[in-house]
C-alpha cells in the first residue's frame, strides 16, 4: 500500500524513489512489524488472560511444565496480524507470490485458531478432530503446491493461466521449465526435473511437513519462534537472490520473477516473531498456540517452495527435522521394542530436559544450533 | 541488590531491568532484541541517505 503511495509521490519528489528498493522496505516492515507486536502484544495478552484463554498442559510431560497451566494461549494471533497488517502496508500487492504465502499463512492460522480455540474456550481436549485437522491442511498445501507450480514456472501472472492450460492441452504430459527443478545444494550443474506432478507432491510435504514440525517443536517457551525467525531470515536471502536477474544469473541460481518481494514478507515475519518473543521468552507471557506454529511452518515451506530451496529449508530448519524425526522414531521404536524408549520423552526437547538441562539452557542452545544451520544453508549461495 | 550489583560493575539500565521483578533471561532476550533492531536501523542507513 504504502508502495503505492510512494510511487504516487515519487512524481513529484524524487526521495520517495527510495522506497522501492525491496531491501528498504523489508528493514522497515520488520521494525513496523516489532512496533505492532510491542504496542499490540500487552492489550492481547490482558485479553486473552480476561477471557481465560489459557493454556492445558499434558500431565505426562515434564512435571517442571505444570507450572505454565493457565498461561495465556492463541498468541499466534498477535504474530499473524502483525504480519498481515505489515506485509499489506510495505509489500508489493500486484505480486501473486505475497498473495499465496499470505493465503497459505492465514489458511493454516485458521485451522490452528479453530483447534485451539476448541479445547481452551470450549474445554474440548480433543480440539478439532486430527482427521480434519490433517484434511484441511491438507487440502490449503495441495491448492497451493498446484498453483506454485505454474506460478513459478510462469514468467508472469497473466501467462500462469496460459501454462496451466497448455499442461492440460498436452494431456498432463508436458515438463515445467527448468526453474521448477528441484535444486541440489552445493552443485550448480545438478537439478532434478520433477515434472508437475513431481513438484506438486515435493511441495505438498513441504509446506505440510514444515508446518507440523514448527508445531512440534513449539513446546518450550521462544524455542519455536527463534528458529523461525532466523530460517526466514536466510529464506529472504535466497528471495532476493533467486527475484533479481543479475544476482541469480551470478550465482547460478534459476531466476524466479518476482520472487524477491517475499523478501518484504520475511522481514515482516522477522519483526513479528522477535516482537511475540518479546512476550514469549522463559518464563513466558503468552504462548504461541497452533494457531501460530501451523501458520509459521507453511509460511516458510512456501517461502521455501518459491525460491526453490527446498532441500536448503531441510537443512537450516535442521532443529525442527530433529524434533519431528524424535518424536517418528520414538513411536516407531516403542511400538518395535514392546514398550522400550530411545529418548527420555519426545519431542526432542523434552529428552534434554529430563537429562538435567534447564528450560532456558534447552531454548538458547537450539538457537545456536539453528544460528549455524541457517549460516551453513547460505554458504551454498556461493559454494556450488 | 543496588551495593551487590554495583559491586560485580553492573550497568545501570540492566540493574533497572531487574530491580522490576524479571526473571534472568527476560531482560536478556529483550536487550537482545533491541540491538537486533537497532542493528538493523543501522544497516538502513547504507540506503536511506
Amino acid at each position: 500500500m504504502l508502495l503505492a503511495f510512494s510511487q504516487w509521490f515519487a512524481q513529484d519528489v524524487r526521495a520517495f524513489n527510495v522506497f522501492q528498493y525491496i531491501t528498504l522496505r523489508a528493514v522497515l516492515a520488520t521494525l513496523t512489524a516489532l512496533a505492532i507486536s510491542l504496542l499490540a502484544g500487552p492489550l492481547m495478552i490482558r485479553k486473552l488472560t480476561a477471557y481465560k484463554i489459557g493454556q492445558a498442559v499434558r500431565d505426562d510431560g515434564p512435571k517442571s511444565h505444570l507450572t505454565k497451566a493457565g498461561t495465556p494461549t492463541m498468541g499466534g494471533a498477535l504474530l499473524l496480524l502483525s504480519m498481515l497488517i505489515t506485509t499489506l502496508l510495505w509489500g508489493d500487492l500486484s505480486n501473486r507470490f505475497v498473495w499465496i504465502v499470505l493465503v497459505v499463512t492465514f489458511g493454516f492460522g485458521a485451522i490452528g485458531w479453530v483447534d485451539d480455540y476448541r479445547k481452551v474456550v470450549h474445554r474440548d481436549s480433543k480440539g478439532l478432530a486430527s482427521r480434519w485437522k490433517f484434511f484441511w491442511t491438507a487440502l490449503i498445501a495441495l491448492v497451493a503446491a498446484v498453483y506454485l507450480a505454474f506460478a513459478v514456472s510462469a514468467p508472469s501472472t497473466s501467462r500462469l493461466l496460459e501454462l496451466f492450460m497448455a499442461w492440460v492441452g498436452s494431456g498432463f504430459s508436458m515438463d515445467l521449465p527448468s526453474k521448477a527443478d528441484l535444486i541440489v545444494p552445493f552443485f550448480k550443474n545438478i537439478a532434478y526435473p520433477l515434472g508437475v506432478f513431481g513438484f506438486i507432491t515435493l511441495s505438498f510435504f513441504v509446506i505440510l511437513g514444515t508446518s507440523h514440525a514448527v508445531n512440534m517443536t513449539d513446546g518450550l517457551d521462544g524455542l519455536a519462534i527463534m528458529p523461525a525467525v532466523m530460517v526466514a531470515g536466510g529464506l529472504g536471502v535466497f528471495a532476493m537472490v533467486t527475484g533479481r536477474i543479475d544476482y541469480s544469473r551470478y550465482l547460478l541460481f534459476p531466476y524466479i520473477p518476482g520472487a524477491a518481494e517475499l523478501t518484504v514478507f520475511c522481514g515482516a515475519l522477522i519483526g513479528a516473531g522477535l516482537g511475540f518473543l518479546w512476550f514469549n521468552a522463559y518464563p513466558a507471557e503468552v504462548f504461541m498456540g497452533d494457531v501460530g506454529a501451523l501458520a509459521l511452518g507453511a509460511a516458510l515451506g512456501t517461502v521455501a517452495v518459491i525460491v526453490r530451496q527446498e532441500i536448503v529449508l531441510f537443512i537450516m530448519g535442521g532443529v525442527f527435522v530433529a524434533e519431528t524425526l524424535s518424536v517418528m522414531i520414538q513411536v516407531l521404536y516403542f511400538k518395535w521394542s514392546g514398550g522400550k524408549r530411545i529418548f527420555r520423552m519426545a519431542p526432542l526437547h523434552h529428552h534434554f530436559e529430563l537429562s538435567g538441562w534447564k528450560e532456558s539452557q534447552v531454548v538458547v542452545r537450539f538457537w545456536i544450533i539453528t544460528m549455524m544451520l541457517v549460516l551453513f544453508g547460505l554458504t551454498t549461495l556461493k559454494l556450488r | 541488590m543496588k551495593k551487590n550489583c554495583a559491586t560485580v560493575g553492573m550497568g545501570e539500565t540492566h540493574m533497572r531491568a531487574r530491580a522490576h521483578v524479571m526473571a534472568t533471561p527476560i531482560p536478556t532476550v529483550r536487550f537482545w532484541i533491541i540491538t537486533m533492531m537497532l542493528v538493523l536501523f543501522g544497516l538502513s542507513t547504507l540506503k536511506l541517505r
